[in-house]
């Protein structure tokens, strides 16, 4: 299987990233070092997390998003998911996966202008619980 | 194919696919989108049948040293339906009661495998015997 | 079989607001009906903030309590709120009787009420045109 590493982009103070296809333990390990590397290179405060191009989300899935928004946390930098396909949220809310204490948006302009509201003024914004 | 006791008739389209590595759990989930575009389950009954197949198989996986997963259209006299049964010749499950429990899980998951993928399926069944492996076998029809 | 999908309309009220009036009972098959319609109607129409009227739900029992916050929880991983509205006396009685906690989830008791908190979370309010300067 061929391993594909996910791009990390800049996006003004912060970073996108795009996960489309399937995951594995190796490129999801890979995209956790390099969101890290590149939080403290850039002093980004906010991540964005692109899923719209994910047509299946499962435990798995679910598992890394959580860790990712976890450690991203302890560098004191904020995560929203973008973009979840209606299909796939109603698979998760059967699935009991909540996505815990990552923020959430529509797409990806929707989810920049959360985090620029929720980083300027700490505004209590509703979030996936 | 004889008809079971739950008076199933499965028609002879039957997709059977290795699992022994991740590579081999893409290729599940591609079968089971196949046969559920071919009974033209909808988007979200798709999506909950495949999701429901990659937790399942991902188990038989890691937890069970690797597997099959069987694949076939299922016929009751008023609906259809895709039937996926996944078997491992692993340690077995040997708790069944707590692991179909929300909550419960040996290995460094979520705890949400079994009863999550039990919610996505019409029917869920499980068979498991300590030392000789397990078979979980589930459908979800066409609404 | 009732044609779900016509009984279940999905209205754009305001900029950034939905409101879904459900009418009947909501069990389960009805529930998934009643999400797939509000999820997509999200993505259509960019809302970010979804009523959902049970004023004209019978009865509420735990299952249909349970669908309601899945609908809430499917609305909130794709980045909108949702606030029930029409909640008459008798089910806000029973759902104590029952133990159902709503958790965080905005509660109104009427469509107009939930309107003005939908337009409060966008960040909006509405004035008489007289206290509004003329540009």
């Amino acid at each position: 299987m061929n391993f594909q590493r996910i791009p990390v982009l800049q996006l003004g103070p912060y970073l996108l990233v795009t996960i489309q296809g399937t995951l594995d333990d190796r490129t999801a390990l890979t995209l956790q070092e390099d969101l890290t590397k590149k939080v403290e290179k850039t002093g980004a405060r906010g991540v964005l997390i692109d899923i719209s191009g994910l047509d299946l989300v499962d435990s798995f899935v679910g598992r890394m998003l959580y860790t990712v928004t976890a450690v991203m946390k302890i560098m004191d930098t904020e995560t929203v998911v973008v973009g979840m396909q209606p299909a796939v949220a109603m698979t998760l809310v059967e699935l009991g996966l909540t996505l815990k204490g990552a923020l959430t948006a529509m797409n990806v302009d929707k989810g920049m202008e959360l985090l620029r509201r929720r980083l300027r003024d700490g505004t209590p914004d509703f979030t996936a619980r | 194919m004889s008809e079971s006791a739950a008076d199933c008739a499965s028609k002879p389209i039957f997709q059977e696919t290795l699992i022994g590595n991740e590579a081999d759990l893409v290729a599940v989930r591609y079968e089971v989108r196949k046969a559920a575009k071919e009974v033209g389950l909808g988007l979200v009954d798709e999506t909950k049948l495949v999701t429901a197949v990659s937790e399942l198989s991902r188990n038989c996986l890691v937890y069970g040293g690797g597997g099959v997963a069987q694949m076939e259209i299922v016929h009751t006299h008023d609906r259809v339906g895709v039937r996926v049964t996944l078997v491992d010749q692993g340690p077995g499950i040997a708790d069944l009661k707590r692991a179909m429990e929300n909550g419960y899980s040996t290995g460094k998951g979520l705890g949400l495998g079994l009863p999550g993928s039990r919610r996505l399926a019409h029917e869920f069944e499980i068979d498991s015997i300590v030392g000789l492996g397990t078979r979980v076998s589930i459908i979800r029809w066409k609404t | 079989m009732t044609d779900f999908d016509a009984l279940t309309p999905v209205i754009h009220v305001w900029d950034g607001v939905l409101a879904v009036p459900i009418v009947g009972t909501l069990d389960s098959a009805r529930s998934q009906v009643v999400m797939e319609k509000l999820l997509v109607g999200l993505v259509k129409s960019g809302c970010t903030v979804a009523i959902l009227d049970i004023s004209g739900v019978p009865t509420v029992d735990t299952e249909v309590a349970l669908n309601l916050l899945k609908t809430v929880d499917a609305a909130r991983l794709m980045g909108a709120e949702c606030i029930i509205s029409g909640i008459r006396p008798e089910i806000a009685q029973t759902m104590v009787n029952l133990g159902i906690d709503l958790k965080e989830v905005k509660t109104r008791a009427s469509m107009a009420r939930a309107l003005e908190e939908a337009l409060t979370t966008l960040g909006l309010k509405v004035v008489p045109t007289s206290e509004v300067t003329p540009t």
